[in-house]
């Protein structure tokens, strides 16, 4: 496990060929003007605070508001909140830098994380409403019938939070810093100006998800989303506009510009080879499919209509975003060459000025610093909404899963939120001190996050929903050999300071590169559970009914799951019941 | 008696198969689904099968439009980086860029839509219960909850 704080460890990821960043001046952004910025200030804090707010006005006090927002929330809401909740820093700084830096291996991630919803939205979302559970760890413990499952779940749930919100944590400390300028001195120096901002912001946001818990961040991620995406948009189409590059529809004229780039943007394979590129793909499809924060927002729904629906709705408002990040990248790619310096080569743009080529590229079209800072406040707001979401799922899965279904089985609503108020300030502070040196751009430590899920939760759920057979020895087996392949990369390549500098063993990090294990892990976790599934004992047949329920299409309410419906009904029948 | 409920099973997929007088929906009404296989392969009842038959549709498609370019483009490098008329893309960054996100979104809304219509097929039709607000539930109402029945 992950125990120590990260050595500065060497590496580097073969697809994005950055340069170490060994200290904190490498984190300082070359061109981004770092200083205190009034209006931009008056408008980030200005926005922290509404979300403190609006979290206060929905605090809540008992679980299924904490966890599930009360079941209550409709289509368009609930497509604004997956799409908030999804379109992270790593969407709004990261998508657009590793685009511009990586060329057309970037478009690896535009297309992974918005076509796995497709994939999310037939075979998972309705019958995961149905299922009608807290939390994804829920669904894997009562499926299986396993403590063990559900701890290995929780477990995998609470580590997919961390890996993730460090690449939210590094995003916020660096847009921050351009706002509001570098504060270390108030540390007297203990801290640099990237660690002070990122520790205040993550303070704050701790402080008002502990308050608010998921109806609050329901509420709140919908705000968040209008603030992300009109940034974004307006972001863009003003920096197009002013700097002469595009007028009315960037997301499509940027086309035009492509040929005046260097050949890196454009070429194919310039950037990761083709394997590579499949490999990442395939991880980010599919672990946005076992994604324990995005599964649970069908969980928050009235029906499975809505979940239906709202799920492409999500799609839509997430397609906004990344339809026009590659834009920006040009854009951005563009006015770098011009007033920086080359782009691509040595020493060419570093992963810091790539994470804030979005804010960067709206400073260098000379655009008025407020706006500047408007569209810095989008990125500080979609890495709140992510987090929150994020820390949601990762407390839950302690309060709700470990707490409450192993630990003490009495325990009361009250017990309940506050060991998840306690979880939610635990995973903050771990998040705090891991990245106070944060290795890897921000896109590449969240992708991180989507193997282990794709590795170890999506087969779960897949297997768990559609084959009625998978008994509780194949899901052990499955997710215990899930968790050893994923780690696997992550030591050879030495990420997070595991092993200082990894093994580096070439077969592995060639063909199982830590950001795209998946497409190796992923059928190997299938094939495990699947074989121990068959040689030995099927489930017994209320787990076999509770998987039918999830797929009959006889509409059920909205308050009961599909173990209620099985129960009632063997109460009621003459099957077999063994309670 | 669960090994039992195997044999029973196979029974009433065996009178569901031979039974040609009826149609979908009436069939579809008979079924319990606590009595049959959830088989994403071979679909036991009507409505399984046409909602099968649109997912493994729509996943082919997906298939298609996100991993076909970028592997269009691995064999045949020259074609698919010729550049666009009008819009100036080389093709292959046009359908990675702007055709693979954009297809999943309309397949999402094609799939949503027809969901919808075998749902009509079948009249079946989504509950939309008055859900509890926070305002107006004690603290303790959700612990105690009873299950009250529709």
């Amino acid at each position: 496990m992950i125990d120590s704080v990260p050595m500065l460890a060497e590496f580097s990821i073969d697809a994005l060929e950055m340069a170490p960043l060994q200290a904190d001046e490498e984190l300082l952004p070359e061109g981004l003007d770092i200083s205190f910025k009034l209006v931009p200030s008056i408008i980030v804090i200005g926005m922290m605070l509404m979300f403190i707010v609006a979290g206060f006005m929905f605090k809540v006090a008992d679980t299924d508001d904490m966890w599930v927002a009360g079941r209550s929330i409709g289509n368009l809401e609930n497509g604004m909140a997956i799409g908030a909740n999804w379109m992270s820093a790593a969407t709004y700084l990261g998508v657009a830098a590793t685009v511009a830096v990586s060329g057309v291996y970037g478009l690896a991630y535009v297309i992974g994380w918005t076509t796995g919803y497709f994939i999310l939205l037939i075979f998972m979302a309705a019958q995961m409403r149905r299922f009608g559970k807290y939390t994804a760890p829920d669904f894997v413990g009562d499926r299986f019938n396993s403590d063990t499952a559900r701890s290995l779940a929780a477990v995998t749930t609470f580590l997919i939070g961390f890996v993730y919100a460090l690449g939210q944590a590094r995003g916020m400390g660096l847009v921050g810093m351009y706002i509001l300028g570098d504060w270390s001195a108030v540390t007297g120096g203990l801290l640099t100006g990237y660690q002070t901002m990122m520790v205040i912001f993550m303070v704050i946001t701790i402080a008002y998800l502990s308050l608010s818990g998921m109806l609050g961040a329901t509420k709140n991620m919908v705000l968040q989303y209008v603030i992300l995406i009109s940034a974004f948009l307006l972001g863009l189409l003003v920096t197009g506009w002013a700097s002469g590059y595009t007028t009315v529809l960037p997301q499509l004229e940027y086309g035009m510009m492509i040929d005046s780039l260097s050949s890196e943007f454009s070429e194919p394979f310039a950037g990761g080879s083709y394997y590579l590129w499949i490999a990442t793909c395939f991880s980010l499809v599919f672990g946005t499919c076992g994604l324990p924060h995005v599964l649970v927002r069908f969980y928050t729904v009235q029906n499975e209509r809505v979940a239906r629906w709202s799920c492409t709705w999500g799609l839509f408002f997430i397609c906004l975003l990344y339809l026009s990040a590659p834009a920006f990248a040009a854009i951005g790619t563009a006015l770098y060459g011009e007033e920086i310096g080359a782009v691509y080569g040595d020493p060419g743009m570093t992963g810091a000025a790539g994470d804030v080529l979005v804010v960067l590229a709206a400073q260098l079209a000379e655009l008025p610093a407020w706006f500047v800072g408007f569209v810095a406040a989008g990125g500080i707001a979609a890495a709140v909404a992510t987090t929150a979401g994020l820390f949601i799922a990762a407390s839950s899965a302690i309060s709700h899963d470990i707490y409450a279904n192993i630990i003490n089985e009495d325990a009361t609503q009250r017990q309940q939120v506050l060991v998840g108020r306690l979880s939610i300030i635990l995973i903050g502070v771990l998040t705090i001190i891991f990245a106070l040196n944060p290795q890897q751009p921000i896109a590449a430590l969240v992708g991180f996050a989507f193997s282990l899920a794709a590795i170890v939760l999506f087969p779960m759920f897949f297997l768990g929903l559609w084959w009625e057979k998978t008994n509780r020895q194949g899901a052990l087996a499955g997710m215990t050999t899930g968790i050893i392949v994923w780690f696997i990369p992550m030591f050879n390549e030495g990420n997070f300071g595991l092993l200082d500098g990894g093994f580096g063993i070439e077969v592995i990090s060639t063909w199982m590169p830590a950001i795209g294990s998946a497409l190796i892990g992923v059928p190997i976790v299938f094939a495990v559970t699947i074989a121990v599934s068959l040689v030995t004992d099927d489930p017994p047949l209320e787990t076999k009914q509770m998987v039918r329920q999830c797929h009959s299409p006889d509409p059920m309410p909205s308050d009961k799951t599909a173990a209620d419906i099985v129960a009632e009904k063997n109460r009621s029948g003459n099957a077999p019941a063994d309670d | 008696m669960p090994e039992k409920d195997n044999h029973n099973m196979r029974d009433d997929n065996h009178e569901i198969a031979t039974d040609g007088g009826m149609s979908d929906v009436e069939r579809e009404q008979q079924i319990d689904y606590m009595d049959v296989e959830i088989n994403l392969l071979k679909p036991a009842t009507p409505f399984m099968r046409d909602h099968l038959r649109i997912i493994w549709i729509g996943f082919a498609i997906w298939a298609i439009t996100t991993f076909a370019p970028i592997t269009a483009t691995r064999i045949a490098p020259d074609v698919m980086t010729t550049q666009m008329p009008l819009i100036g893309f080389p093709l292959h960054y046009f359908l990675l860029a702007i055709v693979g996100p954009g297809s999943a979104l309309l397949l999402s809304v094609w799939y949503a839509r027809k969901r919808d219509q075998i749902d009509e097929k079948y009249g079946i039709e989504q509950g939309v219960v008055e859900t509890e607000t926070t305002e107006t539930v004690p603290d303790d109402a959700t612990a105690t909850d009873g299950g009250a029945d529709e």
